[in-house]
């Protein structure tokens, strides 16, 4: 105990040192706030935003990027705590893509407050309290996936459509997108939409299963409004021998499992964003920002229907097969 | 005489070994030059005790528990559906101390039910409260019909709100209302009759049967009073989350364990503090919150918390056989 006494003095003159150090030169901590670290998606973003940092550090300008997610991947009150941590931390910027619409606002809020800048990232808030937005415009990628749908059935079947959680406004969005296309196709009726796939692929799993246990007869087309219940409906609608195109199946977003079911035609088509541009313009946006200059306060950064035809153009292609390794190793 | 200092000094261990635990934490993240001034910063010390309200209230109720000799499982799914009745409460037009003062009732409620369960069919507490967890969890997401429940802006939103959050004080009133609990549990324990007799249901419950204490009953009496305290752990949730969130605070019961066991009690029964529950609590917070400050990936922060359970345990063993020499 004496000696943490004994050495306090040599803590605070080296603090001051530090913070003097600091001063000197251009550089910028920036936190990035994803809602979980598993999935694929979250790491195309990590990524896209190492991208910028390399980008960034040619120009001169150094930056200390945070990654860190919610200690539960579904957790909101984790979450809350994490941009709570960097409040205090004060990091020069936070990244965040908020769990919950409106769970996060306090905490960007109070970050905001403290005039801390705070980039929105891959779904809504429901507050104006913020720098920028970025993200892909999920209403519209969902109703890309009802035309695709409307087409694959010829404008007439049955359709699921297996939502993802409640309160995540980006799967929201598409899932509303979605039906909102299928009002095009009076021939299509919607036998389910009241079903919730859940956080994790086990539990994304078990509800498709349900799903089609109690629907897989009548069904002619699913829709999947993100990564984990899309690979798992897949594997799921294989189970049952109504993969390869029996049940068409649209899924939204791209790992490798959900690429590999497109070639192999069990899913027809994938509504891909594109998370590496995202993690970039995120990290672009705010060191702009942070440099005084005027951002725009929307950034779309847009969303592709692939299919088994135009998979293997070179720019889809790298959508599918984000070159992570570059990045993240 | 002799012996007679070592017990003192034993005891003042046992007191003190949390706090100690607690100290070497902060300091661990004070000795990073780059962290420390931002970590120890009154406003960040504000942070760490808002995030702590939580686990504090719901590790409260579980020192009750735990010191009896049982256990409560289900204390996640019930926060997260006191949650989901608070927030419905409000929307459908309550007052928000009517509805505040509800939201404690239903934790308590299915406390005595636990309680009820656990005593009369004379069953493990451990089987009783896992059961309990799902139909808490199915519960709550049945009422909110599996969507969060987003009442519109009230009072009930401030109690954790942290209003500014760059300086120590104003503390929200969350804060204020866990340590005034911790007082509270903490004079019962001590000084009255109930409490002396969870300790004595935690030690020997066949000898506290046998001197004509009424165990059963006052078994029912520990799971409804803890339960109080989960529901008041529930308001605190929806007060921060601003909202009911049915799939919230999943694994909440681990965390609370984790900090009544790191407090210094046992497993077993019989021993436990409401200062040490509050102190472990607070050392799985700055553990939290200074690896996210420095940086660290999560799962080096699971490996930790995971690393300090067990070392708290080893420690919780080592006095044990000490005591018992």
């Amino acid at each position: 105990m004496k000696s943490i006494f004994r050495s306090l003095p040599a803590f605070i003159t080296s603090l001051c040192f530090a913070a003097t150090l600091s001063a000197a030169e251009k550089n910028y901590t920036i936190a990035l706030i994803p809602k979980g670290t598993t999935h694929e998606y979250w790491k195309s973003i990590n990524a896209g935003a190492v991208k910028a940092q390399r980008e960034l550090a040619e120009k001169g300008i150094k930056i200390n990027l945070i990654w860190k997610g919610p200690l539960r991947e579904d957790d909101r009150d984790q979450q809350i705590q994490v941009v709570e941590n960097f409040t205090t931390r004060r990091v020069s910027g936070i990244i965040l893509a908020p769990l919950d619409s409106q769970a996060l606002v306090k905490p960007v809020n109070n970050a905001m407050q403290s005039k801390i800048p705070v980039v929105i990232l891959d779904s809504g808030l429901k507050t104006d309290k913020y720098v920028s937005y970025v993200s892909t415009d999920n209403f519209k990628g969902g109703q890309l996936a009802g035309e695709k749908m409307g087409a694959l059935l010829n404008g007439k079947g049955n359709v699921i459509l297996l939502r993802y959680a409640v309160g995540s406004a980006s799967t929201e969005e598409r899932e509303a997108g979605f039906l909102d296309a299928l009002k095009k196709f009076p021939g299509i009726k919607l036998i389910s939409s009241d079903q919730y796939a859940g956080a994790t692929r086990e539990l994304c799993y078990q509800a498709s299963q349900n799903l089609l246990n109690r629907f897989g007869r009548e069904a002619d087309g699913v829709f999947c409004p993100c990564e984990p219940p899309t690979v798992a409906m897949a594997k799921a609608l294989r189970d049952i021998g109504k993969a390869g195109g029996k049940i068409k199946m649209i899924g939204f977003d791209s790992g490798s499992q959900s690429v590999a079911d497109l070639k192999n035609g069990d899913v027809q088509a994938l509504i891909v964003q594109n998370p590496m541009k995202m993690g970039y313009l995120a990290v672009q946006t705010m060191v702009k920002h942070l440099g005084g200059e005027k951002v725009e306060n929307r950034i779309d950064t847009g969303a592709v229907a692939v299919t088994s035809e135009n998979m293997d153009q070179p720019e889809v292609k790298e959508l599918l097969y984000p070159p992570l390794d570059k990045y993240l190793k | 005489m002799a012996s007679e200092n070592k017990t003192k000094l034993w005891t003042l261990f046992n007191i003190l070994g949390p706090f100690f635990g607690l100290l070497l934490v902060i300091g661990l993240f004070s000795s990073s030059a780059e962290v420390r001034p931002f970590f120890l910063s009154g406003g960040n010390f504000k942070i760490i005790l808002t995030q702590t309200v939580i686990v504090a209230i719901g590790a409260l109720g579980m020192t009750m528990i735990i010191i009896s000799g049982g256990i409560d499982l289900s204390v996640g799914s019930v926060v997260a559906l006191t949650s989901v009745v608070g927030a419905t409460l409000i929307e459908q037009k309550f007052s928000p101390g009517l509805a505040a003062v509800l939201t404690i009732l239903t934790g308590g409620l299915i406390g005595l039910t636990n309680g009820m369960l656990i005593s009369g069919l004379r069953m493990l507490p451990f089987i009783i409260t896992l059961g309990m967890m799902g139909v808490a969890r199915g519960t709550a997401k049945w009422l909110s019909k599996s969507q969060t429940v987003n009442p519109p802006e009230n009072p009930l939103n401030n109690i954790m709100a942290l209003t500014d959050p760059t300086q120590l004080l104003p503390l929200p009133n969350g804060v204020w209302i866990a340590a005034a609990l911790a007082i509270f549990l903490s004079l019962v324990l001590r000084k009255t009759v109930f409490g002396r007799y969870i300790f004595a249901i935690g030690g020997n419950e066949l000898a506290t049967r046998f001197s004509g204490v009424r165990v059963s009953l006052h078994k029912i009496f520990i799971y409804g009073v803890a339960g109080l305290f989960f529901g008041a752990a529930g308001l605190m949730q929806f007060s921060r989350l601003t909202q009911g969130d049915p799939s919230g605070a999943n694994g909440l019961e681990l965390d609370i364990i984790a900090a009544v066991v790191i407090g210094g009690a046992s497993l077993s029964g019989g021993t436990g503090s409401v200062l040490g529950s509050i102190i472990g609590a607070l050392i799985m917070a700055v553990l939290r919150n200074g690896s996210s400050q420095m940086g660290w990936p999560t799962y080096m922060q699971e490996i930790i918390i995971g690393g300090v359970i067990i070392l708290a345990i080893a420690l919780d063993k080592y006095r044990q056989h000490k005591s018992n020499e």
